[in-house]
């Protein structure tokens, strides 16, 4: 077929696969010199690693156009693209286009592999003697990552998928055959709405930035045993090991939050195998970073120091072939949908799990591995003991979010269990509470030997004033029925407790510690916000008035967790007095105006507020996509987002024989000008007869009447105009009714009857209660949430301060 | 007896644990047939019959939903929910229910539907261009 179509742009997209093909060929260069770079004898003979240098700086250039091709296509809406068509449309905002350049899994990879492009050139600028090894690595990683995006097809395989391809070789449709399809073509399919939140703009980038730079600290454990420097590589991977759990920790709680702020499943974190995948690889490699420390002081836990930095890099591919084979499709709401590189996945993650067993295989016998145990009065043991419980912690994790793979593997049909959140919380929060407690009375032990009795004089006073405070927030807090939230509230509060000691100290000079301590804090906070949010937040839109439906599923525990809202109509739920007051359109959104009001004893108001949770209507796809809006408290947070409204009418829709089952049966007048018509709420007018009335789109011809009759409706609320219209076409007689929504009429001027010398008019009228506004929502709130928040800006300032001394230490070392 | 190898064996006990627990938190897949059989909870897998009435009147009841279900075995049933009617629910290619059943009906206490995620569809619309035929 040798069409040549009009109007197409090919020039972007051709110089995008350009450097696609540029950036794989530069990593594959980067990789052969760095190798032979490493291997070299000669430390003099600079010229593979110049080589090396100069392929992956072109390849972070060579990355960066991919991505401004990709982006000028969005951004210029040009939908001969597959890529700007699926993901895009005319009506985005700016800062949206930026998000709808990572909706899809081209745009995702391509994230991981800018990130780990400017990860690489500032390894090559701070490595020094292992610039060569360190980079090997990241060039593999980095060729993969390459691979995924080419889009090429070798002996009739599929190889990546390259987000430069063209919207006709995507789908086949007979327009296609046409020259001039792109002017049929008016618009993209737009993004996800609920990815259009600004949240969204920076939780993508932020991820993989974190998933991306996890390949650093691996690389420095391989280059370690690659070039039997076992024990130096430790010093300067804990810096970059430091910096991956910073940002992947941030990027994670960025998503609970854009979950929190714009999706509608009402909480923060609800154990969605997406969500798991992301933490999994985290937890691994926070507790790497512990035992690293202990390592470093004190020659106990290397190889569970090795694994773990190598495991969790494997950890983030797994991840994220859970994540794109749509494996989990049963499993999770937002999965991706499979793209046909599972299989190149699987191979990307094997490729770096039989590396890697190799080479500890390999080296096995030359390990700096300890004999002796661990003093049980010593830091190392207890850094191990914490790294092993959150291993253990993770391996619950991955036991349960894998077993849409086992079904694959084994050809089981198992589900996972019924109450995820309930199974997961059950395990984890004996888990956290391990972990809390642990870093709180670690704090105070010195690595090799400590003396027992200062210890235990040190812990005891926090000991005994957790127990005290923990009396009284679990009491204030309600959440004194389980023993379990019991014991989490207290080793945290210990951790707060201990870590602040230690923290105090450093004030007074011992800087060191710092970081640690305000990390720890931060955590122990995210854990009693998580719990206390989470175990009492509370359903206040309740319904307890519900009849109907209603009697036999009283039976059942599903709390009736929705409310209807009728205009104007106030509500009262728990201490809230609440009124859904209206909406107004912007944009593709509908904001729904829902005020609160706490009134105190003496009927004044204490509290006021309007939320306006808002609702994309599709009136082709007779669907709504609700978001929530939240007002945030110190304390607590109100949460509402409508779950279902009225959809908004198809306005092409002139004579409406669909929607008249809605009315109720009509009322036929015979009136005369002048008459009045009464309806149940209200009277109508016959004010005059146009009879010079216009139809849109309908051309009149000699011998066509078309009469219009001039309406006045009244009623309560207002006055309102309509006019009716009757067609004699040739020998047809059509009306064109009109409705008046606000009155909940529709009017129809369906016949003349001139020997009577009058008109007829056919009026619908909606039931009472039907022509109203409403609303049904669901309202929440959300106790201490802002501890959860707060806690993890606190643990990231902590990182930050351990990244600038552990960065430190490399240099002076 | 080394510390290192009592860490050891707890650490193989606690992931005993993990398994079991997984093993028996875990519910099954199944059919109408299946779930009419047990009284324990399970997953049911299955398409919505779209020839069927779908019942969601928040007027009446903001929070009673039901409609009716076909699953693998190609028995059909009716389905109630309580809570409201899922966003795109029409356009739901596959549908998991999680729950057990009450008399003849099904009670889902979780919906998962798959959509033929319109976001990335690969179908053109075809209604749109058609009227933009007109113009050109």
């Amino acid at each position: 077929m040798d069409t040549a179509f009009v109007g197409e742009h090919l020039l972007p997209g051709k110089l995008g696969q350009f450097f696609i093909i540029l950036s794989f060929g530069t990593s594959l260069v980067a990789l052969v010199s760095y190798f032979f770079a490493t291997v070299n004898k000669n430390k003099e003979d600079l010229s593979w690693t110049k080589l090396g240098r100069w392929a992956y700086r072109l390849n972070l250039l060579a990355v960066i156009g991919i991505g401004s091709c990709l982006f000028y296509i969005i951004y210029n809406h040009l939908f001969e693209y597959y890529y700007a068509w699926a993901h895009s449309s005319k009506t985005l905002p700016v800062y949206y286009i930026i998000s709808s350049f990572w909706e899809g899994q081209e745009g995702s990879f391509w994230l991981w592999t800018f990130w780990e492009a400017v990860l690489g050139c500032i390894v090559i600028y701070k490595a020094k003697t292992w610039e060569n090894s360190v980079m090997t690595v990241i060039s593999l990683s980095q060729v993969f990552l390459a691979t995924m995006l080419l889009g090429v097809e070798i002996f009739s395989v599929k190889i990546g998928s390259s987000p430069f391809l063209l919207l006709r070789n995507a789908i086949e449709a007979p327009i296609f055959s046409r020259a001039d399809y792109l002017s049929l073509i008016q618009d993209g399919n737009g993004l996800n709405p609920l990815l259009q939140n600004y949240w969204m703009v920076i939780h993508p980038p932020t991820l993989f930035f974190g998933f991306a730079s996890m390949v650093v600290p691996f690389a420095y454990g391989i280059a370690g045993l690659w070039e039997k420097r076992y024990k130096e590589w430790v010093k300067p991977a804990l810096p970059w090991a430091l910096l991956a759990v910073m940002v992947l920790g941030t990027g994670i709680i960025m998503g609970s939050f854009w979950a929190y702020e714009a999706l509608n499943f009402g909480g923060f974190w609800a154990w969605d195998p997406v969500e798991n995948a992301s933490i999994i690889p985290w937890l691994t490699l926070i507790a790497g970073v512990h035992v690293m420390i202990a390592y470093k002081n004190s020659g106990h836990s290397y190889f569970t120091a090795l694994f773990l930095i190598i495991i969790s890099f494997i950890l983030v591919l797994y991840a994220s072939f859970l994540t794109r084979s749509g494996i989990l499709g049963e499993t999770s709401v937002h999965a991706f949908t499979d793209l046909g590189m599972s299989g190149q996945l699987l191979i990307y993650m094997f490729a770096f799990i039989a590396i890697s067993a190799w080479l500890i295989a390999v080296n096995w016998k030359k390990l700096p591995i300890t004999k002796k145990d661990e003093e049980t009065y010593s830091r190392e043991f207890w850094l191990f003991i914490g790294a092993i419980v959150l291993v253990v912690s993770c391996i619950q994790i991955i036991a349960t979010t894998s077993i849409p793979v086992y079904n694959k593997v084994f050809g089981t049909s198992i589900a996972p269990p019924t109450d995820l959140i309930a199974h997961y919380n059950k395990w984890q929060i004996a888990f956290a509470f391990a972990i809390a407690t642990i870093s709180a009375f670690s704090q105070f032990l010195k690595y090799k030997k400590t003396d027992v009795r200062k210890f235990f004089i040190s812990v005891l006073v926090s000991f005994v004033v957790a127990i005290l405070l923990t009396a009284v927030v679990v009491y204030f807090t309600d959440i004194y029925h389980n023993v379990m939230y019991i014991l989490l509230t207290w080793s945290a509060i210990f951790s707060i407790l201990c870590n602040a000691k230690i923290l105090g100290e450093a004030f007074k000079g011992k800087w060191k510690l710092s970081g640690s301590a305000v990390a720890h804090i931060g955590f122990a906070f995210i854990l009693i916000g998580a719990l206390i949010a989470a175990a009492t937040h509370k359903v206040i839109s309740v319904n307890d008035t519900g009849i109907g439906f209603g009697d036999e599923f009283s039976k059942s525990n599903n709390p009736r967790e929705n409310i209807i809202l009728y205009k104007n109509e106030p509500v009262k739920m728990n201490k809230y007095t609440v009124t859904y007051l209206g909406d107004s359109t912007s944009g593709v959104n509908t904001y729904y105006q829902v005020n609160y009001k706490v009134f105190d004893d003496n009927g004044k108001v204490k509290e006021n507020f309007t939320l306006s949770p808002n609702a994309q209507q599709n009136a082709k796809m007779k669907q709504i996509i609700a978001s929530p809006d939240t007002k945030h408290y110190i304390f607590h947070d109100v949460y509402t987002h409508v779950s279902s409204v009225p959809l908004k009418e198809d306005e092409h829709d002139h004579n409406g024989e669909s929607d008249d089952s809605k009315y109720l049966p009509p009322v036929t007048h015979e009136v005369s000008v002048g008459d009045t018509v009464r309806y149940k709420e209200g009277m109508i007018i016959v004010k005059s007869i146009d009879r010079n009335a216009q139809i849109n789109d309908i051309k009149l011809e000699k011998g066509d009447v078309a009469i219009g009759m001039n309406l006045e409706v009244k009623n309560d609320q207002g006055t309102y105009e309509s006019e009716p219209i009757f067609l004699i076409k040739g020998n047809t007689k059509v009306d064109f009714g009109k409705k008046v929504d606000e009155a909940g009429l529709k009017l129809r001027f369906t016949n003349v009857l001139p020997d009577k010398q009058k008109l007829e008019l056919t009026v619908y009228e909606m039931p009472k209660s039907e022509s109203k506004d409403w609303i049904v929502m669901k309202a929440i709130v959300f106790p201490y949430i802002n501890l959860l928040w707060g806690g993890t800006i606190m643990m990231v300032i902590g990182f930050l301060l351990s990244i600038f001394r552990r960065s430190k230490e490399v240099k002076t070392a | 007896m080394k510390k290192s190898s009592i860490i050891g064996m707890v650490i193989i006990a606690i992931a005993i644990g993990v398994i079991i627990s997984t093993y028996t938190d875990s519910s099954t897949y199944g059919s109408f047939d299946d779930a009419q059989k047990t009284k324990k909870e399970l997953h049911v897998v299955g398409k919505l019959n779209k020839s069927k009435v779908m019942v969601y009147d928040p007027q009446k009841d903001a929070n009673y939903f039901s409609f009716y279900m076909i699953d693998n075995k190609g028995k059909e049933c009716k389905v109630e929910f309580t809570g409201t009617k899922p966003q795109d629910f029409e356009k739901s290619e596959q549908i998991v229910l999680t729950g057990e059943m009450e008399g003849n009906a099904f009670h889902a206490d979780k919906i998962l539907m798959k959509c033929p995620s319109k976001y990335t569809q690969d179908k053109l619309e075809t209604t749109e261009y058609k009227a933009q035929d007109k113009k050109s």
